[in-house]
């Protein structure tokens, strides 16, 4: 039955606060403020509804086209990995790991507990998900299996510094979210644990490589520590782990909130084996460590972005067929050189002139004294040769590290 | 886990010591900062009872 009643005004009887529709209400148009809670979902908007005058929106979970939006924190700048993406290899693109801690991909490195042989070439690889061009790829040369407090994994250290927006240490400690690509063929339980150094203290969580040879994106929340402060300096602020392999004495209990009292390696009974087999391989692509508790969409860097903020921890200066001279003559009157850095570094950083043709030189920052020629700032040399006026690099390239 | 052995700085025209230590296996000069791992390991090196190697003859 259809009936229609016109009236332009409905109000609340006397007595009554509330005028209840039992239904459905259709209007074509709604005029007026809407005062008190609006609950339930707001679906099968369509024709271009708009939303007007809105001074804030207030949520914890908030999706525009598909892209979740931080509940806390800057909408750039968001990542605090530095070359997630993996495209920066200034060390080169492919690593024989064996027993020792390597670098390899800018800012990744390989960790070892007791000496354990990794056994593998760690490449920048093509193969990479859907956005990016590269990943950080494990490939197993010989099979080893961890006994005891062995381990073996891949981990990227975090500069204290760039963490006290997290208000670690007080009431206000922030929680973070980490996301990640990872691939293998070798499905399973992996774990990831992070490490807060000055704290001493550790979270450590389990993911699931579900599909063999398929990308997945793997989120984990990490609450924020709110008993212990990350010191203000260029030290190690957090410590994060991708294990690979874990002996039976560094078995613990999977745990998302902080705990232990040591730096060491650990990981759940649940870790498989990557080294079990030559014909495994493990992926790893578009890490981002972003505060909040919402993972939101990849922070893409521009290359000369994600470089220069690698520079800050390794900096590879190319010199081949360089020979510098110098106005000296004599032992007494050297040249001087000075290379200064394209950005600040972390620390004094460990110079290298890599394959050793670097010669007739000597780290100084003023001819004849002692004041050191390696800073932060820059690199200083002095001409060594009596009745010679200069140094010579032939080829390869200086290399200065201040890693973490 | 690598292992290093170090060559001492060569003293200046005035004979003074110099703030670095050499790794020569993989040729670096390592400063004596404390925020370097690299100079933390060679404390580690010497506090085993190690000694570095004479510097060379800088002329």
């Amino acid at each position: 039955m259809t009936s229609k009643i016109v009236v332009n005004n409905i109000e609340a009887d006397a007595g009554v606060s509330t005028v209840t529709f039992s239904s459905k209400v259709s209007a074509t148009e709604f005029i007026g403020p809407v005062v008190g809670n609006v609950t339930g979902d707001a679906t099968g908007l369509s024709g271009s509804p708009t939303l007007s005058g809105i001074t804030s929106i207030s949520t914890t979970n908030l999706t525009v086209n598909g892209n979740a939006y931080p509940a806390t924190g800057p909408l750039s700048n968001r990542n605090l990995i530095i070359n997630g993406a993996m495209q920066v290899a200034q060390r080169g693109t492919s690593f024989a790991v064996t027993t020792s801690e390597t670098y390899t991909i800018d800012r990744f490195q390989t960790g070892h507990g007791g000496s354990f042989n990794l056994n593998s070439t760690i490449t920048q690889s093509s193969t990479a998900p859907a956005g990016f061009t590269s990943s950080l790829k494990v490939d197993v040369t010989s099979t080893s299996t961890p006994t005891a407090t062995q381990n073996g994994l891949v981990q990227h250290k975090v500069e204290a510094q760039n963490l006290q927006h997290l208000q670690y240490g007080t009431s206000g400690a922030q929680t973070c979210t980490l996301t990640f690509w990872v691939r293998s063929n070798k499905t399973g339980t992996y774990c990831l644990q992070i490490l807060q150094q000055d704290a001493s203290q550790y979270q450590l969580h389990e993911y699931s490589i579900s599909s063999a040879d398929t990308w997945e994106q793997k989120t984990i929340t990490i609450v924020g520590n709110t008993a212990t402060a990350i010191n203000n300096d260029n030290g190690k602020g957090f410590d994060i782990r991708w294990h690979l392999a874990c002996g039976s004495d560094d078995h613990v209990a999977a745990s998302s909130t902080w705990t232990g009292s040591s730096e060491g390696f650990f990981a759940t009974s649940n870790q498989v084996n990557l080294f079990d087999s030559t014909s495994n391989e493990w992926y790893l692509a578009g890490v981002q460590l972003e505060v909040g508790s919402v993972a939101t969409p990849f922070e893409h860097r521009s290359y000369g972005d994600e470089l220069a903020r690698c520079q800050r921890y390794y900096l590879h200066i190319h010199k081949a067929g360089t020979t510098g001279y110098g106005d000296g003559a004599s032992q007494t009157a050297r040249s001087l050189t000075t290379i200064t850095f394209p950005v600040q570094m972390r620390n004094d950083p460990t110079f290298s002139d890599a394959n050793g043709s670097f010669s007739r030189y000597r780290v100084s920052s003023t001819i004849g004294e002692s004041a050191t020629g390696l800073t932060a700032h820059y690199l200083s040399y002095t001409t060594t040769d009596s009745g010679s006026n200069y140094w010579q690099l032939t080829g390869g390239y200086f290399s200065y590290n201040a890693e973490l | 886990m690598n292992t290093y052995t170090y060559k001492k700085a060569p003293l200046t025209e005035s004979g003074n010591s110099q703030d670095w230590v050499f790794r020569i296996e993989d040729r670096c000069v390592i400063p004596f900062s404390e925020g370097n791992p690299d100079y933390q390991e060679y404390l580690a090196w010497l506090e085993e009872g190690n000694e570095p190697l004479p510097a060379d003859d800088p002329s």
